[in-house]
């Protein structure tokens, strides 16, 4: 009796285990559009409405626990935020001077800058956050009736969240940007040095523009901004001058210059966020026709446009 | 040794599940503490497994493992691969020691949590991702562990007051049923 008990203890254990590691290897080899990866499409399907009233249902205990933690930070982020506030005061004031002077060269061009109401934001509740650091994602409730698709990118109101990766009728999977897949082209707010920003390898919480010129000068604090490339071959998902980050420190390891980066999105309180649905046919699409149809020296993205501007060649 | 769970049990360790589940991914994974994000779901496979033997706790953690790995669009199989392990253990230490400790569920809690970071860890480094490891990645091990350690206790309380009667051997009832065959009183107390 002892012994069949133990047989089937141990054929119980065995048969989970290689079951796992099957459903693993078959769903790690598959393509996107495999049959698990089907399966777990409809599963969200289902769940997607019941995790949708759940989240809003438990919003009032989720507020309770984050307000005991956002209590115990006030200060300390109020005291820092009145010192950069004043320090940020002056540089303000230089950077509307150059704005004025930037979307006055632009409208040589034709071209303004695009407002993020030409990207057709959709709003979308947060309804699930994986609490492993290995998946840097959230999912949406919103989908493809409201118009989401793959590779939209994701802003909420303190900058760039992240990008759709996967899209269904009941919602849709966000990358944040902190996620390993992730990559985006920015520049430092005042020097046109673009580089690519990407996760910190080890530091799930830290971001890393790299490829940057190695004469670039990055001061502590400035912001990174996406740099809205649209023309091949550096295509960027990703409206310009969207916030990404503040520099915190430089690193000068090899022939290029890289930057450490922290986030400006919170992205452990990620509430209500914004799809930018571009559509065919919208203004940010025919704006980024028109800029991959200019001519040869100007291609390679609007980070070269904007240089073109700003010295009035090329025109 | 573990006998067949009864379809009571079942039914509550179920329910249980899928209500931990959903208030993890909708609540608690969303208020970080002190850096990190407390995961519940390795307490409550290796609570269950601790109260209930290596069978019930192995297939809870396939079950579970497998309802966080298809809500969240994870890697299917990676969570319920170490969920399962933990279960199993779990179930083991009960059915080999049978721990009456008062701490006993906070250890367990601990290396539960611990175990499950470091699995995750483990099977991620086999898959391929590009995360070598540094310290940033043992602090968040660190910190996780102590963070599932603090709520090893409550989440403890619930499970045992979740599955209550229904448990095949419940600790508490086997105590006193040994008080009891001897006369509620010890050995000292008899001298």
């Amino acid at each position: 009796m002892y012994d069949k008990t133990v047989r089937r203890r141990r054929a119980v254990l065995g048969l989970l285990v290689v079951l796992s590691l099957l459903l693993l290897t078959a769903y790690f080899g598959e393509a996107p559009n495999g049959r698990l990866h089907a399966v777990q499409r409809d599963f969200l399907a289902v769940v997607s409405p019941i995790q949708d009233g759940a989240n809003k249902a438990l919003k009032p205990v989720r507020d309770l626990f984050g307000w005991f933690g956002d209590t115990f930070s006030a200060k300390g982020q109020r005291d820092e935020l009145r010192r950069e506030i004043d320090k940020l005061r002056p540089q303000l004031i230089a950077a509307q001077a150059k704005e004025r002077t930037y979307e006055q060269l632009l409208a040589l061009y034709h071209l303004e800058r695009l407002g993020l109401s030409d990207y057709h934001p959709v709003t979308a509740t947060v309804i699930g956050q994986s609490p492993n650091i290995w998946y840097q994602r959230v999912a949406i409730d919103k989908g493809t009736p409201d118009g989401v698709r793959v590779n939209d990118p994701v802003v909420n109101a303190e900058g760039l969240v992240g990008r759709v990766v996967a899209v269904y009728p009941d919602g849709a999977q966000v990358d944040l940007i902190t996620d390993s897949s992730m990559g985006v082209t920015a520049r430092i707010g005042t020097s046109s040095a673009t580089g690519l920003v990407v996760p910190k390898v080890g530091e799930p919480n830290v971001l890393l523009m790299r490829y940057l010129p190695p004469n670039t000068v990055a001061t502590k604090g400035e912001l990174v901004v996406t740099s809205g490339t649209v023309a091949p071959p550096d295509n960027s998902l990703y409206p310009p001058g969207l916030l990404i980050g503040q520099v915190t420190s430089t690193n000068e390891e090899s022939a290029y210059t890289s930057v450490n980066v922290r986030p400006a999105v919170d992205l452990h309180h990620l509430d209500v966020v914004d799809v930018l649905t571009s559509g065919a046919g919208g203004r940010a699409s025919r704006l980024s026709t028109l800029i991959a149809n200019l001519p040869a020296q100007s291609q390679g993205g609007a980070g070269q446009a904007e240089q073109l501007a700003a010295t009035g060649s090329g025109g | 040794m573990s006998t067949s769970p009864s379809p009571a049990l079942l039914a509550r360790v179920a329910a249980l599940s899928v209500a931990i589940v959903f208030f993890q991914i909708g609540v608690v994974s969303e208020v970080p503490l002190f850096g990190v994000t407390v995961d519940l779901t390795p307490l409550l496979v290796a609570f269950v497994g601790l109260l209930g033997g290596s069978l019930l706790g192995a297939a809870t953690g396939f079950a579970v493992g497998l309802l966080v790995d298809l809500t969240l669009l994870q890697t299917l199989g990676v969570t319920s691969l170490v969920f399962t392990l933990i279960g199993y253990w779990a179930g083991r230490l009960r059915e080999l020691r049978d721990p009456q400790a008062a701490l006993t569920p906070l250890l367990v809690g601990a290396a539960a949590a611990a175990a499950a970071l470091t699995g995750y860890s483990l099977v991620e480094f086999l898959l391929g991702v590009d995360a070598p490891v540094s310290l940033e990645l043992l602090r968040q091990i660190i910190l996780g562990t102590i963070v599932g350690t603090i709520f090893a206790l409550p989440m403890y309380a619930i499970v045992r007051r979740a599955l209550g009667g229904a448990l095949p051997e419940d600790p508490r009832r086997r105590r006193r049923r040994r008080a009891y065959t001897t006369g509620g009183l010890s050995p000292l107390t008899k001298a």
